[in-house]
């Protein structure tokens, strides 16, 4: 009887660590993906809109030495 | 033909709201204006927003600009005024509070495939709260952009580093235990 309750205990504590870290590692990858992330088709708009301020002239190659 | 041409070639007349933008095949990446001179070996325009939020990211950044620079010097650097930069963020609220932001425009993806699909990257630098973090984001990112500057397809170099070493996690992971170290 003894054996059983130790053996269910152990596995629920075996399922949890397991869930926790899937649920650790799912949480850090969409951490990352905020920070990092690739431009797509969703970006188009803002790319755009960066990238006509340049043709334009609007925006010029930083030639400073520090930011201000 | 320009840049803006390549993108407007096969650009709709109406609203530009979820616009695909695909230019013509034969279009070439153009010679980019840099410091006065043409360089045609741009692969890359990187532009940093910043409304100037008093974060340790936008302190990092500062210090380290002139390095970073330096670093990308092949690559023009558009650093958005705060004026601009509060104002892009009004039109796009959704990025309110992640600045300073690092958009890399991939020139050769773009000339290639427009905006429709991968076109480069973007680093949030304001989302990591400790300068450490935020120094390690930013020389992942210089590492970045030196080791894959003549890749030719950067979007699978992307894709393929993030399955391969658990891009997602492995630098989030060793940005807190390095972090750690160097705070400790």
């Amino acid at each position: 009887m003894f054996d059983r309750v130790t053996e269910v205990i152990s596995l629920v504590l075996g399922a949890l660590a397991i869930g926790y870290l899937v649920y650790e590692i799912d949480r850090r990858q969409r951490k990352l993906h905020d920070i990092w992330d690739v431009l797509d088709g969703e970006d188009a708009l803002i790319t755009d809109s960066l990238e006509d301020m340049v043709e334009s002239g609007e925006l010029r190659p930083f030639a400073g030495a520090a930011l201000a | 033909m320009t840049v803006r041409a390549a993108r407007r070639s096969a650009k709709p007349s109406e609203s530009r709201e979820h616009v695909a933008i695909q230019p013509p095949p034969e279009t070439q990446l153009p010679a980019i204006q840099q410091n006065g001179e043409r360089s045609a070996a741009a692969r890359f325009r990187i532009f940093i927003v910043d409304s100037g939020w008093n974060s340790a990211a936008r302190r990092v950044l500062h210090e380290n600009f002139a390095l970073i620079r330096d670093l990308q010097k092949d690559d023009p650097i558009y650093v958005l005024s705060r004026e601009k930069s509060v104002d892009f963020m009004r039109r796009h609220g959704s990025r309110i509070g992640r600045d300073p932001i690092i958009a890399v425009h991939d020139m050769q993806a773009l000339i290639k495939g427009g905006t429709s699909g991968f076109h480069g990257f973007r680093l949030s630098l304001g989302l990591l709260r400790t300068p450490e973090q935020a120094l390690m984001g930013l020389q992942a990112f210089a590492r970045f952009l030196v080791e894959h500057r003549h890749s030719s397809d950067l979007e699978a170099d992307i894709r393929t580093r993030l399955r391969r070493e658990g891009f997602a996690g492995a630098i989030e992971i060793a940005m807190h235990h390095e972090a750690r170290e160097i705070g400790e």
